[in-house]
């Protein structure tokens, strides 16, 4: 009895001092506020925003700053809009950027469509499968792009490959799938779409994992076959998770570097330069820092926009 | 009374001063000068990349340069060499990051690939010049080729090591198999060079299609192994003040034409040639498991793996690429080195460039040609006939003389890239060499003038 009475009044105590701290809160300015009133909150999150100051977010800051000068190691000079110039004059970017966006507009409704039908056919699995399936879906995920590029780049050779293997069993002849211009981007493309989606696996099985089960049942009294339960139901309720993937995949898609670095170095020719590769070519090739700084913000401003109108236009207002 | 024994105390300080400063050698050396006859001590950062050699039967791919660094040290006690093992492919990426970042190392070794200085590294100003340090005569005996690969406007930015000459590299055993003779000193037409290479594509297994192919080469920036097809009518990047392009001449678009033909022509080459990556089209020649192309074109460093690496052992010759409308052999050359980058401290200057003169020695030079298959950057180290006993490197020796340098600008490796990948268009099937070589043209035009 006592003993409920101490904890009831320790309570009672740091309900106290909550209020006292939130009054002191209020006593003070604004923002100036809300930093006192939730400093413990804040001190937690320190180390977490400390790393991410000082491996992202100053590294984009100065990566501003760079675009706007030529960087040299004893002086850089202050160069205004000369290597946004630049860059908008080089007609490789226009090349980089077609690529680019073919790249992205085919690859990522290939992954989402993938990863859709991939979970919808693994929902209706008891548990223990499911958990199977998360993990062999995302197993690709967590093997390195550089192992993946090798595979595939065995399965692409013209001679020995994989591909052109089972197309000479239909009496086919393969061409150099990587080292063809009309090829090549679409064998990187093809590459990744066959890689299975394990994000958006799993996270397509957590939303529908989540969709009540009384809409279903209401459904199928109202003689709703599977087909439209999945058309009328799931998919509608599954809008924030295929928005939240459209932008994650987009932006992926827009920072392909890896497998193109291993498997075609951009080329033959340009055939599959894209903006990453463009940026690392500019300032690693070409020690061009200002120039490769120039062209990663207009790099970043199109991967905002793109973002920003995918949004503003597939934001769901659906609630459940 | 007082007086006085403040005046006694004022002398037993004054004397004490003086004894001291005797003591401590006042008058024998002013302290500056002694400071600037000391040896410098500290660490001095070395970049390097793997050897294509065993030394002394090692299986270490850096063990000549470990071995060099523990004996510079011994020498120098005090001084402590970093080796940061960097892949030759990555070392101009990585020497981008760091002056980048203010954070270069003292010393960095240029492979055979790249064969010279990198002028942007020069504009940058995180070169230092070396003329200062080397005599006349040290200079006198290293090759002109060589000694321009590292200079620029006058001034030497690099330590040439070596020299890399391209061969082409012929795997005897299929020239047995197919009754294929090898050129009469290394020297042989265009037209010789089919004939020979049609011989050396047959289908072994009975399935109707080659499996073994007479040529193969790669085409990516950065790497010159192809060139010399489009050197051998007369062709050449630029004009000889650097200012114009001129692989759009005629000769250079025959030289393209001829390499092409030997893919589409002639079919004596494998569908990956001009998309296959370094390693593979090395190890299509020179794995005992594939084996699958008789003639390669190489730097010389190939020379030193084909005979020295276990793995690699072949029965192998080396000839020239073939003559074309010149009449004269045609070879690219080359030369690796070292760079010593921008030092705030004469001192450690000195001593830095002591090390890169001791790994550049004739004597360690002669070591890289007897055991490596280095050609030196020394006259002095070629006139001891280090390759006596070596037919192939003799015979590389021999397209030396008449090589020539690869070209030097400061805007190469956008002129070079632009180049190479017009010539992967020809040689995937989608250009023609004029076409290519006149896209390369227009490409490179805003870079070419500013020399």
């Amino acid at each position: 009895m006592s003993s409920l009475r101490e904890v009831g009044q320790s309570h009672l105590t740091r309900r106290g001092k909550e209020r006292e701290s939130q009054r002191a809160g209020q006593r003070r300015n604004g923002v100036s506020g809300v930093l006192y009133q939730h400093r413990w909150d804040y001190f937690f999150i320190l180390p977490k925003f400390l790393l991410f100051a000082a491996f992202v977010l100053i590294p984009v800051l100065w990566a501003f700053l760079l675009s706007f000068q030529e960087v040299r190691p004893f002086g850089s000079v202050w160069v205004g809009l000369d290597n946004f110039q630049r860059a908008w004059h080089d007609p490789l970017l226009v090349t980089a950027l077609t690529n680019t966006i073919k790249y992205t507009i085919i690859t990522v409704p290939a992954s989402l469509i993938l990863a859709l039908v991939l979970a919808t056919l693994v929902h209706p699995l008891g548990a223990r499968p499911q958990s199977f399936f998360r993990g062999a879906f995302y197993l690709p995920r967590v093997t390195s792009i550089v192992v993946i590029a090798m595979v595939w780049r065995w399965i692409y050779q013209p001679r020995y490959g994989l591909l052109n293997y089972f197309l000479g069993l239909f009496g086919v002849a393969g061409p150099d799938w990587l080292g063809n211009a009309n090829f090549a981007l679409w064998a990187l493309i093809l590459m990744l779409i066959l890689t299975p989606p394990g994000l958006g696996v799993i996270l397509y099985l957590s939303a529908m994992n989540a969709i009540p089960e009384e809409l279903y049942e209401a459904a199928r009294i109202d003689g709703a076959n599977a087909w439209r339960q999945w058309y009328k139901i799931t998919l509608p309720l599954l809008k924030p998770t295929t928005l939240y993937l459209i932008i994650l995949d987009t932006i992926g898609a827009f920072q392909a570097f890896a497998q193109i670095e291993m498997m075609t170095k951009g080329g033959p020719g340009n055939a599959t330069t894209t903006l990453v590769y463009l940026i690392y070519q500019t300032a690693f090739r070409d020690f061009d820092f200002g120039l490769a700084s120039a062209q990663a913000i207009l790099l970043f401003a199109i991967i905002f926009l793109v973002a920003f109108f995918q949004y503003r236009f597939l934001t769901s207002n659906v609630q459940y | 009374m007082f007086r006085s024994k403040h005046r006694i105390l004022m002398l037993l300080v004054a004397t004490f001063i003086f004894i001291g400063l005797v003591c401590s050698g006042y008058g024998s050396q002013p302290a500056a000068a002694k400071e600037k006859n000391k040896d410098w001590t500290g660490t001095i950062t070395l970049w390097y990349g793997p050897e294509a050699w065993n030394y002394k039967g090692s299986n270490d791919r850096f063990g000549w340069i470990k071995a060099k660094l523990a004996e510079f040290q011994e020498k120098n006690p005090g001084v402590t060499v970093e080796l940061v093992q960097v892949a030759w492919a990555e070392m101009n990426q990585k020497l981008a990051i760091a002056v980048s970042g203010g954070g270069w190392p003292d010393v960095a070794a240029v492979g055979g690939s790249q064969g010279s200085v990198n002028l942007q590294l020069v504009k940058q100003g995180v070169l230092e010049p070396l003329n200062s340090f080397f005599t006349k005569e040290e200079l006198a005996d290293v090759f002109p080729a060589a000694l321009q690969a590292y200079s620029y406007q006058g001034k030497l930015y690099g330590v040439p090591s070596s020299v890399v000459v391209y061969a082409m590299m012929l795997n005897l055993d299929l020239f047995k198999e197919r009754g294929v003779k090898p050129p009469k000193d290394g020297l042989w037409t265009y037209t010789d060079f089919v004939k020979a290479a049609q011989r050396l594509t047959f289908d072994r297994n009975g399935d109707g299609k080659p499996d073994v192919y007479g040529f193969s080469t790669y085409v990516m920036p950065g790497y010159y192994e192809a060139w010399p097809f489009l050197y051998m009518d007369g062709g050449r990047p630029l004009s000889e003040d650097g200012t114009e392009y001129t692989f759009n001449s005629q000769a250079a678009i025959f030289g393209l034409q001829k390499l092409a033909d030997l893919k589409f022509k002639y079919k004596v080459a494998p569908p990956e040639m001009g998309s296959a990556d370094v390693a593979g089209t090395f190890q299509a020649f020179a794995n005992p498991q594939q084996r699958t192309v008789a003639m390669e074109p190489w730097a010389s460093w190939a020379i030193g793996s084909l005979q020295n690496r276990p793995e690699y052992k072949m029965h192998f010759a080396v000839a020239g690429y073939p003559v074309g409308n010149t009449g004269s052999p045609v070879a690219l050359m080359g030369a690796k080195g070292w760079l010593v980058l921008a030092q705030r401290d004469k001192a450690k200057l000195r001593k830095v460039v002591e090390l890169v003169k001791y790994l550049a020695s004739p004597e360690e030079q002669l070591v890289w040609a007897q055991q490596a298959g280095n050609f030196p950057s020394r006259r002095s180290v070629l006139s001891k006939h280090p390759f006596a006993n070596n037919p192939q490197m003799e015979q590389a020796q021999a397209m030396l003389e008449k090589a020539t340098p690869l070209p030097q600008h400061l805007n190469w490796g956008k002129i070079d890239d632009r180049i190479q990948r017009e010539i992967q268009l020809v040689l995937s099937g989608q250009k023609s060499p004029q076409q290519a070589l006149e896209d390369a043209g227009k490409s490179v035009e805003p870079f070419v003038g500013s020399k």
